[in-house]
């Protein structure tokens, strides 16, 4: 492999167990979103389009999909003979085989894939945001300062700041400071979990804690206050746009129902900024005699006939006559039937609502239907309850009793 | 995997279709939404198994060229067999443009005798279908015939006296064993209800010898020169096979208009894309946004679109704007035809890159659409 000024290592790795039965059987950047995207088409697009050519993607908690999802990298055009992306599952080294234990401990057991391509930087980036960023200025200020690390960090809101890693920086960006999680913030400054390391820096960093037996092996926890103690320098990247962690059903609803606000709280037209998808290889969405479609979002392959409002519906989904959707997020395949309402849900890939159904009112919190799940004729999804194949089952065996 | 390799070639002077095809071929047209033309045929051929497939390109081959690129979206960017662009070459022998089919095919000789496979499927490139090729082949394969051609019962439409009402249409007659017994060429009145869909099965080796004997005997013209007199005189064996799904040639505005109108039908729409996949170029766009206010009935719309205005029995492609207050009826508007408030549209076709501004108003008759020309401002 030829030499490379700074490779990607993207954490893909986590189950994302807030996200309820969405993440039962995929990991958690595989989670579609915004119509046709999926969560780590964010920062692959941004990988791509910040010149950054080598991706490493950590993947553990159930893979199958997001690896076929990947695939060649073609979508992102990542499919390099001299580079491209690069999915990394734990292997067996020698006799020692392991599961990765924490952020830091995945890209240790991954130096010697690191080491292939002598990179002097390695960015270390998470799948669980939606944001577009330029990786590329965060390098270059980072080359600039001769920083061992660059955290990128933006301004939360006070109240929330104490679920964050967060930062004290000084006037010239250095970073002074930093609490994961404090009880009393000293700042509002969070971290993103996007960091560029001087390579030879992190690498001695990833040994000494590996040796470290209390170690958790993470980035925030370990790796980060470790080197604040050692006086090594740190600098924040200050990033001011959009950017939503989609942990949770709630955050995920309200990142999707972002796209809808004119103009758009989050812009996916930059024509310099595209965010690339690999495509369902679907016609053009139908919208049929009677249907209303207002104020959503739509995509190839649906067939429209019944009413949706203040929506987003993915590719191939089926909104049958007499259908009501509002205020709702429709994952790929999924067919709501005539007569169904559903009102503040996520209803997951290929799931079907029969006729009748109700899902979630028009106040409360998000009504979740899981993927693959087909709700029987008239049945009704509370707010906030999660339904799926299982929870169904489980519920006919009770009242069989 | 095939014993098979398919040939398509694109025609030279498409001026049947007015300002649309001004700068390309009609393989190269953009219809439904988000495909060209080529894209049925070249999809129909990868869904047989085909995995080499020659393109005979003629002039104005660039958007062509363009759209096809390394042929990845086919998955035909391998390294054995693949994607082969054929545009015309100056060597002593050709002279840059090629006269006929059978002038193509010789200029690219080479390029069949390398070839592996044993079996060519000979296809045009005007013709939006989607189906597998394997009856055809197999039947081919069965019957023991030298050609079979792939025909379908012509329906009969309500003609037009703007349009010729023949075109380039090739009718054949086919008795009760599939042999074929004529062949005609754009005739008035057709003495046949069988049309020929420009789809045909032979051996290489046969087609190689064919196109060396009309090289011998100055045949330019595959149908008019040389199959009709061996069809004629029973030198070769030439039977049909009758294709039963839906099928339409692109060779007029009018049949280019209907074509996408047909495509609001739920059947023709589901024959036409979830029976076999049909693959086209990825332009990465964001899902289409309807604002509130919108209204939307009995259209197709691509990605990209943002629509503000009302939308009635039109085809909408990718990246097409409507503005408050516009009204779109029976119109098929191309990728990023931009229609600001109020404009009124009816029975139009836009090419792309289409302005319209504010409060225009446009009313085409449904037997003769409004063409307006690519990068036009009104």
């Amino acid at each position: 492999m030829r030499k490379k000024q700074c490779i990607a290592m993207l954490l893909a790795g986590g189950q994302g167990s807030r996200l309820g039965i969405l993440t039962k059987v995929m990991a958690k950047p595989a989670v579609p979103f915004g119509g046709k995207y999926r969560i780590i088409d964010f920062p692959l697009s941004n990988c791509s389009n910040s010149g950054i050519d080598v991706v490493g993607v950590l993947t553990q908690y159930q893979p199958l999909e997001l690896n076929s999802y990947i695939g060649s990298g073609q979508p992102w055009d990542l499919d390099l003979s001299n580079g491209g992306v690069f999915v990394l599952p734990p292997y067996v080294k020698g006799k020692i085989g392991e599961w990765y234990r924490g952020t830091a401990n995945a890209i240790y057991q991954n130096i010697s894939f690191i080491e292939q391509f002598n990179p002097d930087y390695v960015l270390v980036l998470s799948g669980d945001h939606i944001y577009k960023m330029n990786y590329n200025d965060m390098l270059q200020k980072h080359i600039k300062n001769k920083a061992d690390v660059t955290i990128a960090v933006r301004p939360v809101p006070w109240s929330e700041a104490s679920r964050f890693g967060i930062m004290e920086t000084d006037e010239n960006d250095v970073i002074v400071d930093f609490e994961e999680k404090p009880k009393n913030p000293k700042s509002n400054k969070a971290s993103m979990g996007v960091y560029v390391f001087t390579w030879s820096v992190l690498k001695s960093y990833l040994e000494g804690d590996e040796a470290n037996k209390e170690s958790q092996n993470d980035f925030g926890k370990n790796i980060i206050p470790n080197m604040l103690g050692d006086g090594r320098k740190l600098i924040a990247f200050g990033f001011e746009d959009y950017w939503k962690d989609v942990g949770t059903i709630e955050s995920l609803w309200e990142a999707n129902m972002d796209l809808l606000q004119s103009p758009p709280a989050f812009d996916l037209y930059d024509p310099k900024w595209r965010i690339y998808a690999r495509n369902p290889i679907m016609p053009p969405h139908y919208v049929g005699k009677g249907a209303i479609v207002e104020d959503s979002m739509v995509t190839e392959g649906c067939e429209v006939n019944g009413d949706v409002r203040h929506s987003v519906l993915f590719a191939g989904v089926r909104i049958d006559r007499g259908a009501t959707v509002e205020d709702s997020v429709i994952m790929p395949g999924a067919v709501i039937m005539a007569g169904a309402v559903v009102r503040r849900a996520i209803v997951g890939e290929n799931a079907v609502i029969s006729a009748g159904c109700t899902v979630g009112t028009d106040q409360g919190d998000i009504a979740l239907v899981g993927q693959d799940t087909v709700l029987p004729k008239g049945y009704t999804v509370q707010p906030g309850a999660q339904i799926d194949m299982d929870a169904l089952a489980a519920e006919e065996e009770g009242a069989s009793k | 995997m095939r014993d098979l390799m398919g040939v398509i070639y694109t025609s030279k002077n498409d001026l049947t279709l007015r300002e649309l095809t001004a700068s390309r071929a009609i393989a190269a047209l953009p219809v439904a939404g988000r495909y060209r033309v080529i894209d049925f045929i070249l999809s129909n051929l990868v869904n047989t198994g085909v995995r080499n497939v020659g393109v005979i390109m003629q002039k104005n081959y660039h958007s062509l060229m363009d759209h096809l690129g390394s042929g990845k979206e086919w998955d035909l960017h391998t390294r054995n067999n693949g994607l082969f662009i054929l545009p015309p070459f100056l060597t002593r022998e050709n002279v840059g443009t090629y006269g006929g089919i059978l002038d193509a095919l010789r200029s690219n000789m080479g390029y069949l005798r390398r070839s592996k496979q044993e079996y060519v499927i000979l296809t045009g490139g005007k013709s939006v279908f989607n189906t597998r090729f394997d009856e055809l082949f197999q039947q081919h394969l069965d019957s023991g015939a030298d050609i079979t051609l792939m025909y379908v019962k012509a329906k009969p439409e309500p003609l037009v006296g703007t349009e010729s009402p023949a075109s380039q249409k090739v009718y054949i007659g086919v008795d009760e064993n599939h042999l074929v017994t004529d062949l005609e060429v754009s005739p008035v009145v057709p003495s046949y209800t069988n049309q020929y869909t420009d789809v045909m099965v032979l051996k290489k080796s046969l087609l190689i010898h064919l196109v060396d004997q009309a090289y011998a005997h100055s045949m330019h013209d595959l149908n008019r020169d040389l199959l009709q007199q061996y069809i004629r005189n029973g030198v070769l064996r030439v039977n049909g096979y009758e294709y039963k799904g839906y099928y339409r040639q692109i060779e007029s505005v009018l049949s280019y208009f209907r074509f996408n109108m047909d495509l609001l039908d739920y059947n023709i729409r589901r024959e036409l894309f979830m029976s076999n996949p049909v693959y086209t170029k990825v332009r990465d766009e964001v899902p289409a946004i309807y604002e509130e206010g919108a209204q939307a009935s009995n259209s197709l719309v691509a990605d990209g679109c943002i629509i503000e205005g009302s939308v009635e029995n039109s085809v909408l492609f990718r990246g097409v704007r409507v503005g408050r207050g516009a009204k779109i009826k029976n119109c098929i508007l191309m990728q990023d035809t931009d229609v600001r408030e109020n404009v009124e549209l009816e029975n139009v076709i836009t090419d792309k890159v289409v302005t319209f501004h504010p409060n225009g108003r446009l009313i085409g008759q449904p037997q003769y659409p409004i063409v307006i020309a690519k990068n036009t401002t009104l």
